[in-house]
C-alpha cells in the first residue's frame, strides 16, 4: 500500500504537533511542582497537624479524589474567567496540581507514617525540635520511599494533561485536533501519532524517575 | 435560598439521568475490563514467548497513553478503516480497554504476591498447573485483588466523564448542556460535584460491606497504599 | 524381602555451578522408615524435592515401584498423588480451611463426590487429632495443628509414601512434640516414610535406617544403633554429637527427651 494523500498530509503534520509536547510537559511540569508542594503540606498537616487542620486535609483529599478531572477543570476555567482574571492556561494548571495534590497527599502521607517510631524517638532523644526530626530525620527518609508511588502519579498528571484540549490550549491533543480536521480521513493515524508520541514521553518520564529512584536509594 | 433550591429541583432530572448513563458506563467499561484483563495479567504471569509478550506490550500501550487519546482512536479514528461505532459503545470500549491494562496488573501484582509455596504444595498433591491457578492460586488472587479493584471502580465512575468528550449524554455532558442553558456554569458544576461526592461515597462503603463479608482470616484488606 | 517402593539410582542436581547432589543412590522399601540427617546445604531438600519431581534433577532414574518416572513420559501429576509430601513451611492454603485444604485434592485431583471427600477429609483430621478445627482457617491454627493439617492432606490421597521435608524446624519448642507423635503413629501404622530432619529422638525412635547425607553423597547409613552408637565414619560421629549438643543445651527439652 501506497502513502496516499491523507497520509502524507498527517505525515507533514507531524512537526506541527511535536510542537504542542512543549506546552504537554509545561502544563505536567507545573502541575507536578504545585501539587507536591500542597500535597506535602497536606500531608504534614494530615500526620503532625491540630484537629483543625488534620480534619480539613482529609475532607480535602477525600472530596477532590471523588471529583473527575474535568469538573474541577471546567469549575476553575469558569471562576477564571468570571471571577478571578486567570488565563485558561492557568486554570488548568491549577487544575491538576489541586486533582493530584490530594493523591499526593495520600502518597505523603502513607510513606511518611510508614517511617518507625523509633526514628523520631531518637531523634528528639538527641534533642532536635519536632520541627528539626521531621526535616532532617523523616522527610528524607519518607520521600525516598513515596518516589516509586509519585512517579506513577507523575505518569497520571502527564496523560491527564490531555484534557487541558477542552479549555483550547495548544497542546499536543489540541493540534492533534487541528490536523483531524483539516483533512477528511486523517483521525485514526493523527491520534494514533499522538498516542505514540505521550506513550514515549511517558515512558521517558518513568525511566527517568527509576533512575533517580536507584541514585537516591539507601541500603537497607 | 429557596432561589438556589428551585434551581436544584429543575435541574435534577436531567443530572439524574445522566449519573445512570454514567454508572451504566462504568459497569460496562468494569466488565469488559475484567473479562480482558483477567487473560491478559495471566498471560503476562504464567504466558511464555510471544503471547507473553504481546500481553506485555498492551498493557505498556495502555497505561503509557492518555484515555481521551484511545477514546478519540476508537471514536473518531476507527471509522477510517471502516468502523463505525455508536458514541456509547465506543466509550465503553475505549473506557474498557483502559480498564483492562490496569486490572491486569492489578491481578498480576495479587497472583505474584501469593507464596511460591502455595503452587508447590498444590504441585505435590498431584495437581496440574492449570488445576493448581484455578484452585489454588486464584481463589487467594482474586481476594487480596479487591482493594485496588474497588479503586479501579471509584476511578471509572471518575473517568466515564471523559465519555462527554464524544457528547455521550453522562452527568458532566449534561451539566455542561444545562449551563449552556441557564448560564449558571459554577452553581450546575457544583451540583455535579456533590452528586459524584455522594456516589462514590456510597460506592466506598458498599465495596467495604463486601469486602467485610468475604473476608477470610489471614488476608489483610488495607484499601490504603502502602 | 519386602516390595521395594522407592528406588533412586545415581540422582544428580546442580544449582548454577554447585552441584547439590554428587549421585545420590537409595532404596526404600514397604512400611520402611528412613531419615535423612546431615549439614545444611547438602541436598536433603533437593534430594525430596526431587523424588516427586518439583525439582528436575539433571541425571539419575527415579523409580516408584519399578515404574520408571520419566518427565515427559511419566503423567507427573499421577506419580505426585502417590507420593504425599510435607514441607518445612507446611504450605497450607490460605483460602480453605482445615477441611477444605484436605479435601481439596481429593475433589480436584481424585475427582472423588464431594461429600465423600468430606467424610475421608474428616477422618484424616480425626487421625491426627484435630476433629474439632476442621473450620479453622489457616490463620486461626498454630503452627503445629497447621503441619498436622498438613500430614492429613498428604494422607488423604492414600499415597505410597511420604515425604517429610523437615516438617518441624518451622515449630516453636513446645509444639515439635504434637507434630512428631503424628508422624510416629504413622511410622507404627506401617507408612512408608523418608523424613528429613534433625530431630535425633524421633529417629532413634522411628527409623528403621539413617542416612548422614554430606556434600551431595550418602556418606553413611545404617540402623539407628549403628549411626548412632557405632558409626564407620569420623564425620557421622561428630555429626550426631554436635546436633545432640544443640538439642540440649537449648531449652528443646522436649524434643530432647523424645
Amino acid at each position: 500500500m501506497g502513502i496516499n494523500e491523507h497520509t502524507w498530509k498527517v505525515i507533514s503534520a507531524i512537526p506541527y504537533l511535536l510542537k504542542g509536547v512543549g506546552m504537554t510537559l509545561k502544563i505536567t511540569f507545573l502541575a507536578l511542582i504545585f501539587g507536591a508542594f500542597f500535597g506535602l503540606l497536606l500531608a504534614l498537616a494530615r500526620v503532625y497537624g491540630g484537629s483543625i487542620s488534620r480534619r480539613f486535609a482529609i475532607v480535602y483529599s477525600r472530596i477532590i479524589r471523588s471529583l473527575p478531572l474535568l469538573v474541577i477543570l471546567f469549575m476553575l476555567y469558569y471562576l477564571a474567567s468570571e471571577i478571578l482574571d486567570l488565563s485558561p492556561f492557568l486554570a488548568v494548571v491549577l487544575a491538576l496540581a489541586v486533582h493530584t495534590s490530594a493523591y499526593q497527599s495520600e502518597i505523603f502521607r502513607g510513606s511518611i507514617q510508614s517511617i518507625s517510631k523509633g526514628q523520631m524517638e531518637a531523634a528528639l532523644a538527641l534533642g532536635m525540635s519536632k520541627f528539626q526530626c521531621v526535616l532532617y530525620i523523616i522527610l528524607p527518609q519518607a520521600l525516598r520511599r513515596a518516589l516509586p508511588y509519585w512517579s506513577n502519579e507523575a505518569a497520571i498528571v502527564l496523560k491527564d494533561s490531555a484534557l487541558a484540549y477542552v479549555l483550547g490550549i495548544a497542546e499536543l491533543m489540541r493540534r492533534g485536533e487541528y490536523v483531524v480536521a483539516r483533512s477528511s480521513q486523517s483521525a485514526l493515524l493523527t491520534y494514533l501519532i499522538i498516542g505514540i508520541i505521550y506513550f514515549i514521553l511517558t515512558s521517558v518520564l518513568t525511566r527517568s524517575l527509576l533512575y533517580a529512584e536507584k541514585k537516591l536509594r539507601i541500603p537497607c | 435560598m429557596m432561589e438556589h433550591v428551585n434551581f436544584l429541583i429543575s435541574i435534577l432530572p436531567e443530572l439524574w439521568k445522566g449519573l445512570l448513563v454514567s454508572l451504566e458506563l462504568s459497569a460496562g467499561a468494569l466488565l469488559l475490563g475484567l473479562i480482558i484483563g483477567l487473560p491478559v495479567s495471566l498471560a503476562r504471569t504464567y504466558g511464555k514467548g510471544i503471547i507473553k509478550a504481546i500481553a506485555v506490550a498492551y498493557i505498556e500501550l495502555i497505561r503509557g497513553t492518555p484515555m481521551v487519546v484511545q477514546l478519540v482512536i476508537i471514536y473518531f479514528g476507527l471509522p477510517d478503516i471502516g468502523i463505525v461505532l455508536d458514541r456509547i459503545p465506543a466509550a465503553i470500549i475505549a473506557l474498557g480497554i483502559n480498564s483492562s491494562a490496569y486490572q491486569a496488573e492489578y491481578f498480576r501484582g495479587a497472583i505474584l504476591s501469593i507464596d511460591s509455596g502455595q503452587m508447590m504444595a498444590a504441585e505435590a498433591i498431584g495437581m496440574s498447573k492449570r488445576q493448581a491457578v484455578l484452585n489454588i492460586i486464584l481463589p487467594q488472587a482474586l481476594r487480596l485483588v479487591l482493594p485496588p479493584w474497588s479503586n479501579e471502580l471509584v476511578y471509572m465512575i471518575k473517568y466515564t466523564s471523559v465519555a462527554f468528550l464524544i457528547a455521550v449524554p453522562e452527568l458532566m455532558a449534561r451539566g455542561k448542556m444545562i449551563i449552556s442553558w441557564t448560564f449558571k456554569p459554577l452553581e450546575v458544576l457544583f451540583w455535579v460535584g456533590v452528586i459524584y461526592v455522594i456516589v462514590l461515597s456510597l460506592v466506598a462503603k458498599i465495596v467495604d460491606t463486601i469486602e467485610a463479608k468475604i473476608s477470610i482470616p489471614g488476608f489483610q484488606m488495607s484499601r490504603e497504599s502502602f | 524381602m519386602a516390595k521395594q517402593i522407592l528406588r533412586i539410582e545415581n540422582l544428580r542436581k546442580k544449582y548454577g555451578d554447585t552441584e547439590v547432589l554428587k549421585g545420590v543412590s537409595l532404596t526404600v522399601e514397604e512400611g520402611e522408615v528412613v531419615v535423612i540427617i546431615g549439614p545444611s546445604g547438602t541436598g536433603k531438600s533437593t534430594l525430596l524435592r526431587c523424588i516427586n519431581h518439583l525439582t528436575t534433577a539433571d541425571s539419575g532414574d527415579i523409580y516408584l515401584e519399578n515404574q520408571k518416572i520419566e518427565r515427559g513420559k511419566t503423567d507427573l501429576n499421577k506419580v505426585r498423588q502417590q507420593i504425599g509430601m510435607v514441607f518445612q513451611d507446611f504450605n497450607l492454603f490460605n483460602h480453605l480451611t482445615a477441611i477444605q485444604n484436605v479435601s481439596i485434592g481429593l475433589v480436584k485431583v481424585k475427582k472423588m463426590d464431594k461429600k465423600k471427600a468430606m467424610e475421608k477429609a474428616y477422618k484424616e483430621l480425626a487421625r491426627v487429632g484435630l476433629e474439632d478445627k476442621i473450620n479453622h482457617y489457616p490463620a486461626e491454627l498454630s503452627g503445629g495443628q497447621k503441619q498436622r493439617v498438613a500430614i492429613a492432606r498428604a494422607l488423604a490421597m492414600d499415597p505410597k509414601i511420604m515425604l517429610f521435608d523437615e516438617p518441624t524446624s518451622a515449630l516453636d519448642p513446645e509444639l515439635i512434640g504434637e507434630v512428631l507423635a503424628v508422624m510416629k503413629d504413622l511410622a507404627m501404622a506401617g507408612m512408608t516414610m523418608i523424613v528429613v530432619s534433625h530431630e535425633l529422638g524421633f529417629a532413634r525412635d522411628a527409623a528403621d535406617r539413617i542416612v548422614f547425607l554430606e556434600n551431595g553423597v550418602v556418606s553413611e547409613i545404617g540402623t539407628p544403633e549403628k549411626i548412632f552408637y557405632n558409626p564407620e565414619k569420623q564425620r557421622t560421629k561428630e555429626f550426631i554429637s554436635k546436633i545432640t549438643q544443640l538439642h540440649t543445651s537449648g531449652n528443646n527439652q522436649e524434643s530432647a527427651g523424645l
